[in-house]
């Protein structure tokens, strides 16, 4: 029982890295919509980039998750 | 265009009939049979017994779950490539309708793309992208289609299984399962359908990125084309960017060149560790978020979660391709080239 809530705490502890994922997923939004507010004509090229630089720092995210439920789960 | 042109079968409206008839059905089969908190596995379950051992380290080999959807992928691949494309290319029509449209869309898109980052190399590099693409995005949506993670074969519950599942259970009590039918001997039931008695459910098809075994390998593939494509296109200067002997007898900054360089090969292998971990999180991810939501609200909530699902499927898809292209591209420009431009 111990050693499951330990695990519980363990996954909770490493889904802070997702913090960092969010701040990295704000930037890179606004500096789009930013982008995107200046000049509308390349909104199709700087949407692909944004996206692909969400996907990036989502990736952070996605490997805290992976830890999180590597530690529950295995 | 005769097609286009024939009349509809059906009148307006009847498909929203058949849509609340199946959401009726839905309520219906969950009043029925309540769900039940799913097992999270993360090695893919063995739906065969053992085919045969591997020669030397004598490790028993089966067919798991993950395995079947990769070749069930591969099987729909090629087949829609050569009874489909392919018919449709000979025909020899400008302009194509229906899925070889949105193939071809897909392919030019990644072309165009290719194209303006490889430039001379795009035509080498195309193929490995447009594969690794198809591939991983057939695999991914696979996991949408109902019955693929939920339809399977009641495995005999170990203990731990049972314990992971319910704290309180006696593993010696009786199961009472509710089957769908049998194939043979083997019982089949839904994954709702197991009451609650230790036994453990196999998927028959599970969404491939579930396992790290498919991603690894993929990303191997992906690696092994970087280095090969490297070397083609320098020779053994290649490797300078690793391995940079040549810098260590120039002065001054010369050494640190050196250091960089052993950093790359650190850089350049966790890019396997990247690549298989992106999309297996982001697809075990979905695997998990799609059970619970299921689980927890069993009518309709999950749509929201399939449509999310659909677009994560096509951006890894899409990313874990360019990644390739974008890597191979690099590794065809000279180290050397770069810093005379600065």
């Amino acid at each position: 029982m111990e050693a499951d809530a330990a695990k519980m705490i363990g996954a909770g502890i490493a889904m802070i890295g997702a913090m960092g994922a969010g701040l990295g997923v704000g930037l890179a939004a606004y500096g789009g919509v930013q982008g995107i507010a200046r000049n509308p004509d390349a909104a199709g090229t700087i949407q692909t980039s944004m996206i692909l630089g969400i996907v990036f720092t989502e990736a952070i995210a996605i490997y805290c998750l992976v830890v999180a439920m590597l530690v529950l789960f295995v | 265009m005769a097609k286009e042109e024939a009349p509809r079968k059906w009148k307006y409206g009847v498909k929203r009939w058949i849509a609340l008839a199946i959401i009726a059905l839905n309520v219906y089969l969950v009043g029925k049979i309540p769900p039940l908190r799913p097992y999270i596995q993360l090695p893919a379950e063995p739906i065969t017994g053992t085919l045969f051992t591997f020669p030397f380290t004598g490790e028993p080999f089966y067919l798991t779950n993950t395995m079947l959807a990769v070749i069930i992928a591969d099987i729909l691949l090629l087949g829609v490539a050569f009874f489909v494309i392919r018919p449709a290319l000979k025909s020899g029509k400008q302009v194509f309708t229906g899925i070889v449209g949105v193939i071809e869309a897909l392919l030019e898109g990644i072309y165009n793309l290719t194209e303006g980052t490889a430039g001379k190399w795009a035509k080498t590099i195309f193929p490995i992208f447009a594969t690794i693409t198809l591939l991983v995005l057939t695999v991914n949506w696979m996991e949408l289609i109902p019955g693929v993670d939920s339809i399977g074969v009641i495995n005999e519950a170990t203990y731990e299984h049972a314990h992971h599942v319910d704290h309180d259970l006696d593993i010696a009590n009786d199961c009472t399962q509710d089957e769908l039918f049998r194939i043979g001997s083997l019982p089949v039931v839904a994954v709702n359908g197991v009451t609650s008695c230790g036994a453990i459910m196999a998927p028959f098809v599970r969404a491939a990125a579930t396992d790290l075994n498919f991603t690894v390998g993929l990303a191997i593939v992906s690696f092994m084309a970087i280095q090969v494509i490297g070397v083609r296109s320098l020779g053994l200067g290649y490797f300078e960017k690793f391995i940079n002997i040549r810098a260590l007898g120039k002065p001054g900054m010369g050494k640190i060149d050196f250091i960089v360089g052993i950093f790359e090969i650190v850089s350049e292998f966790s890019k396997i560790i990247s690549f298989s971990f992106r999309l297996f999180g982001n697809i075990f991810a979905g695997m998990i978020l799609l059970l619970v939501i299921g689980t927890l609200v069993p009518v309709a909530a999950q749509t929201g979660v399939l449509l999310l699902e659909f677009g994560v499927g096509l951006i890894q898809a899409v990313v874990f391709g360019m990644l390739t292209m974008i890597f191979m591209a690099q590794a065809t420009h000279s180290h050397h080239g770069e810093e005379e431009h600065h």
